[in-house]
């Protein structure tokens, strides 16, 4: 991946769908990642959104951030929407109606994605809808106060694993959703981080060139639920990539391509120590962790060769 | 403010904005190539050509260079400038046959196959990278030389070395791939057809990660008055 000074960021396009004013909290990664989606993705979209973070903070009635045609849906049902939008363009344009080229995009809050969607995900996954699913993992029910998702990482203190005398936070690993993408056959995976904005404008624009779908995973840094400060936000998104907790890749029909693959990883230690959700773990903890991320990343590394 | 009809609809919009702004405010698209929304508008691909009517004489301008004026009607699907959007896009498309950007425009504005012969040339001369260098960079590395014909983009760097700092703005902004640009082992090649420049990535005195080309950071360095050892840690390690 080139890194792409100070002068290139200005190239890129003012234009978004995707209108400030919003009521996020300071340093939301989330909201940062939905906009550089939105000035990815143009102006041709449909976007099908679940309930989450993002949903309640951009359309809170009379106002809305969204200048696209733009559905909110229940938790369990924006793949479902979408592949039925696309369907339904698919129809029209059967019988005669003359449609712009219009992309679907269902989006997702980890919650949404991880857990509760995650039947309806696969389900229009295998019937193969052309449509782009965009995950934002913040690694917890962070709208709701910060509780447990299948996407919280090992050792993470919830409220609803607290970490303290009896227990030690979350006490499972992550749950692997691109790799779950990838064994559904679709054309296009990829992982993403707002920390990286010119990967992830990449990712989106070739998601949307792409027929069939696509399965983006975007981790957006939570200041609020991660417990640290609002201005390290785009750090931890690095440190995340740069420690190998969250490798930015990307899958093309089965070929595996590690986008940043540094010369050495860093300490996970580096990652967790600013966090206040890990500041209860042991070196014992860290270590395990440790020993986990990095046969993670040789075996990621080993399917990118 | 300024009234003005384009496509049958009557809409106002701030004076001094162009046809292709005004358009795109109302969701009215036009193809465009050479234009960039943060550079200053130059008008060489033709792709934006519309029909303006002014004083009820009909004429084909650029769409991105064409201040709106109190009273005109545009056409921007008119016959006449489907037509000449088309010729454009057949020019283009001999030109360079191989670009994505080019084939999927020349397919969208109706042209299939060009019928005159092909060359087989990536530089279209949309003249972005030199804007951008010149407006984005506040350098002249890239500029035209000849005219006519014989016209080329050729970087100064043969004349001068230090006028281009590696930023890669160029290579960003090129719709056909003409420029190029590849980091590999602390080194940063930037390149085209007939020139090339290799510049030294700075190496992180922390994590050890190479983050930007020398020559940019001594740049900035010059311009901000920073002092020497300012860049010797890379952002992330700061």
């Amino acid at each position: 991946m080139e890194t792409l000074g100070i002068y290139v960021p200005r190239l890129v396009t003012r234009r978004q769908s995707f209108a400030p004013g919003h009521r996020a909290c300071s340093g939301c990664g989330e909201a940062l990642a939905v906009m550089l989606v939105m000035k990815a993705l143009g102006r041709n979209v449909i976007v099908v959104m679940s309930t989450g973070c993002m949903e309640i903070i951009s359309s809170q009635l009379p106002y809305t951030s969204w200048e696209v045609p733009w559905i909110h849906t229940l938790f369990e049902n924006s793949a479902i929407v979408a592949s039925g939008i696309e369907a339904g363009m698919k129809a029209l344009r059967r019988k005669g109606t003359s449609l712009p080229k219009t992309k679907v995009v269902a989006m997702g809050g980890d919650g949404a994605t991880f857990d509760i969607g995650f039947g309806a995900i696969s389900g229009a996954f295998e019937r193969g809808h052309d449509f782009i699913y965009v995950c934002f993992d913040n690694e917890a029910y962070m709208n709701t106060g910060i509780q447990r998702s299948s996407a919280t990482p090992f050792g993470a203190s919830t409220t609803t694993q607290p970490a303290g005398k009896v227990s030690m936070g979350q006490s499972t690993w992550k749950k692997n959703m691109p790799a779950i993408a990838v064994a559904h056959d679709i054309p296009y995976v990829a992982t993403a981080s707002p920390s990286y904005p010119f990967d992830l404008m990449n990712k989106i624009k070739k998601a949307v060139a792409i027929e069939g779908p696509t399965y983006v995973h975007i981790l957006s840094v939570c200041p609020t639920g991660w417990r640290i400060p609002t201005d390290m936000t785009i750090r931890l998104g690095r440190l995340a990539v740069e420690t190998g907790v969250f490798p930015l890749y990307e899958v093309e029909d089965g070929k595996y391509t590690l986008n940043y693959d540094p010369p050495r990883l860093r300490p996970v230690e580096d990652y967790l120590k600013p966090q206040g959700r890990f500041r209860h773990l042991t070196p014992k903890m860290v270590k395990k962790i440790q020993q986990r991320v990095s046969a993670e990343y040789a075996s990621l590394k080993e399917k990118a060769q | 403010m300024v009234e003005l009809t384009i496509d049958n609809q009557r809409v106002r919009v701030k004076k001094g904005t162009t046809i292709l702004e005004a358009a795109d405010k109302f969701n009215i698209t036009i193809p465009t190539l050479c234009h960039h929304e943060n550079l200053t508008p130059l008008g060489s691909c033709r792709l934006c050509t519309v029909e303006v009517i002014v004083n009820g004489i009909s004429k084909l301008t650029t769409a991105c260079t064409f201040p709106v004026e109190q009273g005109i009607e545009v056409r921007t699907t008119s016959q006449k400038a489907l037509e000449a959007r088309r010729l454009a896009a057949e020019l283009l498309l001999a030109k360079c046959p191989t670009s994505a950007k080019i084939k999927s425009l020349a397919q969208e504005i109706g042209v299939a196959k060009p019928r005159i012969k092909v060359r087989e040339e990536d530089c279209i001369l949309c003249e972005l990278c030199v804007r951008t260098c010149r407006e984005i960079v506040g350098r002249q590395a890239l500029k035209f030389i000849n005219r006519g014909l014989n016209q080329r983009v050729e970087p100064r760097i043969d004349f001068s070395p230090d006028m281009c700092i590696g930023c890669g703005s160029c290579a960003y902004v090129c719709p056909t791939g003409a420029i190029k640009m590849e980091d590999k082992d602390g080194t940063r090649v930037v390149y085209a057809r007939n020139w090339e420049k290799e510049f030294k990535l700075k190496k992180c005195k922390v994590c050890g990660n190479y983050w930007a080309p020398e020559e940019q950071l001594e740049y900035i360095r010059g311009k901000l008055n920073l002092p020497p050892d300012f860049f010797d840690v890379c952002p992330n390690c700061r």
